[in-house]
């Protein structure tokens, strides 16, 4: 039976700001899910804290909401113990690039299958207006009432650097274009990692819907194999003083996944072997 | 008979391995033993010293003193040299001066020339241990067989030649001893052929959890906790398991609650610090009732502390670990045989109450090997509690009740890749289905519900276990790794015509008053703590309404020794318990191994 964007509703309201970036986000990925057809149950979202986090509450598949910064170590041991699940990570910049930049860092080096989508609106929404690690120089926020005066993260250079095998960025101005970035993504054998521009209409007033529609543009004639090639692009915005924001593929390689090299799993999954009646006798003999 | 030996060489010069492998000569002659690792936290520079104790005796823990010390360096020599009882012998290397230590006259020093009879076999100088160690066989007499089998089984993964190589040298260090009569009044025999187990108290819960069905392990470095996650890796094939080193102790527990949350049963172990960093998670893996195990392998704080050295100061923490109110289960081994029963029962109880259950050791139990039969596997079934697989139809758009107010507090769990089962695990209060709430009514719900589950649990959590005679003049009371030296303790005590017993808790909470109050009835107390504030007495007055009429604390990096413990009541039962209400252990005898130097060595 096919999955439809409206088996993925829930009947309880979706409670971003209206115009917030995340409707769009969200509607791209459930469009992506129901044209994979990938079934509700064999699907989890898991996410941390923040406005973005909220997000599987909002999409009837299973979901995890754990805590701020920790997404991926809980996605990560999903996909450990059940392989045949599609697992997706979501969270917010500040989540993903403050709080839990160690797990994104590790996760990279790793290669799980699984995909994660950073919504990242460049401010703390949740928390009402501090800066974020990628707003902007001289952004002013509660944190920065003069300005910012820290380098932003750069995560797309920083996944591409860290090892990841697939980076995208997507804009959710765009949202049939980010949900063509989402399905290519979940497709992806290995880490897929998407960080969309979602504008926060509420404390973000210079990265406005008007801001990246003067600036964003799409790849092409990008060749996503060629890590330098990926690593200028993802320079540009900044380089160019925020004149050209490119979104799309930016690299794209195959490698193993960290659980196809586990010969433990490979007959069956985690979840799937039978633990009652464990013989140990073998384990004595180093003992005895 | 009691035969106690002390292995003593520079850090990073491979003495643990050389313990174990004389503690195991002795395990495969039938022998009781415990050997127990002293080090300072540095790999290189610092003392080294493994005491490996064996004899017919029933022993549990390590003694104070020794019958010979094995010194594979200088320091060794002086470190040593005032724990050797009368009539032992301080066995050392020929090439070393040792002639500005002044040992005791009733203390026979016996020179071999190691590196002589190394040249002699054709070795290298990395047999050294080897060779120190058939000495230490040669002079009690202990079969050459022995040793030759438990070298090969060391070395056989490092190829024929060295196994060859290592039991030659052993071979020409044993003659060389035994043609020089040592005149040691020690001898020792095997008892029977039939091997013992030797194993750590981090490999047995280790083995515990894999024998209840523990599918994945995650955790980060952290002495005196590692051992449980190397020994896990090098097995994670043989037995099916998926073992992860993370980032840090964050990520460890979040793996582990997220591999819960996927269905299988799932382990985190670290020492106080890390735990410090899993706590957040922990209180995630309550909200959310992913059951998850912790092993919380204690060492001395607060921070850093001695990262090498015992203490049992961390209950308190663990029972309180995380904001906000919830239930959870502290489990305390009291030897190997426990780490074992306990790591498998503690997946049972996470499990049937989804929930999480902390398993506190420490490095004393943590680290030191013992003797022991293959476990009991008597009365071990696997329960999962509340899981269901098949579900119906749910109403388009709705999710399953993953949290219904269930009136036991247990609502069933269902795993991702169940058709209908979908709902949120989540670290927000939620309602039925996992929705985030901040209803009133469904918050003081929720809580209840979780709360509930404690009703099943105290009848899950055995009463303190009493061991010795019913009717004594004393109790001595102890929790956790403590059972070990005072059970030593009552069997020194009843030597010097004093009946003893001991009453230990290995389910440490949620406390049950009557099954407390009902052990310890009439009883003349007194508590052993290893730490400075008394933090399990302190939860028995406030849970269970009790107070032990004394109370002994050590808190200086080691364990108690039975000694130490049957010293104490002693003089408190020959006072007509008049003595002071408070005892704290102040060694006399000091040692320090960090900073040789420091001694003028």
């Amino acid at each position: 039976m096919a999955v439809t964007i409206k088996d993925l509703d829930v009947k309880e309201k979706i409670q971003w700001c209206p115009g917030c970036g995340n409707h769009a986000l969200i509607s791209s990925l459930k469009g992506a899910i129901a044209e994979l057809n990938l079934p509700q149950h064999d699907t989890v979202i898991a996410s941390g804290i923040g406005c973005s986090s909220k997000l599987p509450h909002y999409v009837n598949t299973y979901g995890f909401e754990g805590i701020h910064g920790r997404p991926l170590p809980v996605a990560s041991a999903i996909k450990l113990a059940n392989t045949k699940l599609t697992v997706i990570a979501v969270g917010g910049d500040g989540d993903g690039y403050g709080i839990g930049v160690q797990h994104f860092v590790h996760i990279m080096r790793r290669n799980y299958n699984l995909t994660y989508i950073v919504h990242d609106n460049q401010i703390y929404g949740l928390t009402t207006g501090q800066a974020s690690p990628t707003s902007q120089l001289g952004m002013k926020t509660k944190t920065t009432p003069w300005g910012v005066i820290e380098e932003p993260f750069k995560p797309l250079a920083v996944a591409i650097n860290g090892g990841a095998t697939f980076v995208a960025r997507g804009y959710a101005g765009d949202p049939v274009h980010l949900k063509e970035l989402f399905k290519q993504a979940i497709q992806h054998q290995g880490f897929a990692f998407v960080d969309v521009f979602q504008p926060c209409v509420t404390f973000n007033k210079l990265n406005t819907y008007p801001w990246f529609q003067e600036r964003v543009y799409k790849l092409e004639d990008h060749d996503v194999t060629d890590r330098w090639a990926a690593l200028k692009k993802a320079y540009e915005d900044s380089e160019t003083e925020y004149k050209k924001v490119p979104i799309g593929v930016f690299y794209k390689v195959d490698k193993p996944t960290y659980e196809s090299q586990l010969p433990q799993i490979k007959k069956k999954t985690l979840v799937e072997q039978d633990i009652e009646n464990i013989d140990i006798t073998e384990a004595y003999k180093e003992f005895e | 008979m009691l035969f106690s030996i002390r292995i003593g060489a520079q850090a990073g010069a491979g003495v643990m391995v050389t313990g174990r492998m004389l503690a195991k000569c002795f395990t495969r002659g039938g022998y009781n033993v415990v050997g127990y690792p002293e080090y300072p936290s540095l790999v290189r520079g610092g003392h080294n010293v493994v005491q490996v104790t064996t004899g017919t005796n029933e022993i549990r823990s390590p003694p104070r003193r020794c019958e010979i010390v094995l010194a594979l360096n200088r320091d060794a020599v002086f470190y040593h040299k005032d724990f050797v009882k009368k009539g032992g012998m301080i066995i050392y290397d020929k090439a070393l001066d040792v002639s500005e230590f002044k040992v005791s006259k009733d203390i026979k020093m016996f020179a071999v020339p190691l590196e002589e009879l190394i040249k002699k076999a054709g070795g290298t100088v990395r047999m050294k241990n080897t060779v120190a160690l058939s000495c230490v066989l040669a002079m009690i007499e202990y079969p050459f067989d022995i040793l030759a089998g438990v070298i090969e089984d060391e070395f056989r993964r490092k190829g024929d030649e060295i196994v060859k190589k290592n039991i030659a040298v052993a071979k020409e260090a044993y003659e060389y001893v035994k043609g020089t009569n040592g005149d040691v009044p020690y001898t020792m025999k095997p008892l029977s052929d039939k091997r013992k187990v030797l194993i750590s108290g981090n490999e047995a819960i280790a083995l515990g959890a894999v024998k209840g069905g523990m599918k994945f392990y995650s955790a980060y470095p952290m002495t005196p906790a590692s051992s449980i996650l190397h020994y896990l890796f090098a097995n994670e094939r043989k037995f099916n398991i998926v073992v992860k080193q993370t980032e840090d102790e964050i990520a460890a527990m979040n793996y582990t609650a997220g591999a819960s949350f996927a269905g299988v049963r799932s382990m985190t172990g670290t020492s106080g610090g890390g735990f410090a960093l899993m706590v957040e998670a922990l209180g995630m893996a309550a909200l959310a009732e992913a059951p998850i195990v912790a092993v919380l392998v204690q060492r001395i704080g607060p921070s850093t502390g001695m990262p090498t050295w015992t203490e049992q100061g961390d209950l308190r923490f663990a029972l309180h670990a995380s904001q906000g109110d919830f239930l959870r289960v502290i489990l305390a081994p009291g030897d190997v045989e426990e780490c074992f029963r306990l790591g498998f029962e503690a997946f049972n109880l996470a499990e049937r109450y989804q929930l999480p259950v902390i398993i506190i050791s420490d490095k004393f139990l943590g680290e030191s090997v013992f003797s022991a039969e293959r476990f009991d596997e008597k009365g071990l079934k696997v329960d999962r509690g509340k899981i269901v697989e098949k579900l119906p139809a749910l109403e388009p758009n709705t999710r399953y009740k993953r949290y219904e107010l269930a009136k036991d507090g247990v609502s069933p769990r269902v795993f991702p890749g169940t058709p209908n089962g979908m709902h949120v695990g989540t670290s927000y209060e939620h309602d039925e289905t996992g929705f985030s709430t901040e209803s009133f009514i469904m918050r003081t719900k929720q809580v209840d519900k979780r709360a509930a589950k404690i009703k099943g649990l105290l009848k899950d959590m055995p009463a303190p276990k009493l061991y010795g005679p019913k009717d004594a003049d004393v109790t001595i009371m102890c929790w956790g790794s403590h059972k070990m030296p005072a059970l030593d303790a009552v069997n020194i005590l009843k030597m010097d015509g004093i009946k003893a017993n001991v009453v230990h808790f290995s389910y440490l909470f949620p406390l049950d008053k009557d099954k407390v109050a009902k052990v310890l009835k009439g009883k003349k107390t007194v508590m052993v703590e290893n730490n400075s504030t008394g933090q399990f007495t302190g939860m028995l007055k406030q849970y269970c309404d009790f107070k032990p009429d004394f109370l002994m604390l050590k808190y200086d990096g080691r364990q108690f020794f039975g000694r130490q413990i049957a010293e104490e009541v002693e003089k408190l039962v020959k006072s007509g318990f008049k003595g002071d209400k408070e005892i704290r252990i102040v060694e006399k005898e000091d040692l320090e191994y960090y900073n040789p130097q420091r001694h003028g060595l």
